[in-house]
């Protein structure tokens, strides 16, 4: 899963950080989980090939 | 005062007039609607969109914690002006430009649940969220949210999203999970 990838890539991410900084989404619409907002003061946004 | 039409029980349709700038409207004995002298559209009930759709059918809805899901209203309680879309995007559309009271309910269950949030989009993007029902263990709970939002009556769309952080989280298939609205006021 999305979330799962993510928090093995960073570790120290918490539950708000999921909440307020970070924002996984799904449209329901047959697309699954993606990234929709990645504003985290230090860690970079995943690349498609670290997620993948 | 104000210039009067009335459709009377014997007289058929009569009218007075004055220079007001008023009009009323009344119907049999006594029923008045007035228009006002300033400018805009006089609504009436039939139509001004009124909506309200929960999900009542293919069961519970599995989503991914802590993932924002859409949630997939697939009932109508009622869509007066046939705005809401029940079976492919779940989403209101209003077709009258105005400010809208929007109600939103998020039923959900999980096991060992921290918390779940529903949140109102608007155009695809967040609006406003509601209460967090959080730091808790149990297996189910009920946040709502509320809003008063402007829509141009065109393109403008509104969803339910929703936020469960639990183990095999779901949203229920009940009345609680669900969406309603109506126009408060015209642009």
């Amino acid at each position: 899963m999305l979330y799962d990838k993510i928090k093995q890539l960073y570790p120290s991410l918490t539950d708000n950080d999921f909440i307020t900084v970070i924002r996984l989404q799904n449209d329901s619409d047959g697309k699954g989980d993606y990234i929709a907002k990645w504003e985290h003061p230090t860690l970079p946004r995943p690349t498609d090939e670290e997620l993948a | 005062m104000a210039s009067i039409i009335t459709a009377t029980n014997s007289n058929g349709l009569t009218h007075v007039a004055d220079n007001s700038g008023v009009l009323q409207l009344a119907s049999g004995t006594g029923n008045l609607v007035t228009v006002p002298s300033v400018t805009g559209t006089a609504m009436v009930s039939g139509n001004m969109p009124a909506f309200s759709a929960y999900r009542g059918s293919g069961g519970q809805q599995s989503i991914t914690s802590q993932v924002w899901t859409k949630v997939q209203l697939n009932t109508e309680n009622f869509d007066t002006a046939n705005c809401f879309d029940s079976t492919t995007n779940y989403r209101f559309t209003p077709n009258v430009a105005g400010y809208y009271q929007m109600n939103g309910s998020l039923y959900f269950t999980g096991t060992s649940t921290v918390r779940g949030i529903v949140s109102l989009y608007k155009n695809g993007a967040e609006l406003t969220f509601g209460n967090y029902m959080g730091s808790f263990n149990s297996t189910q709970g009920v946040a709502v949210v509320s809003t008063l939002v402007y829509m141009n009556g065109s393109t403008d769309y509104l969803e339910l999203y929703g936020y469960v952080q639990a183990t095999s989280p779901t949203f229920v298939d009940n009345p609680a999970l669900s969406m309603s609205g109506y126009l408060a006021r015209t642009a």
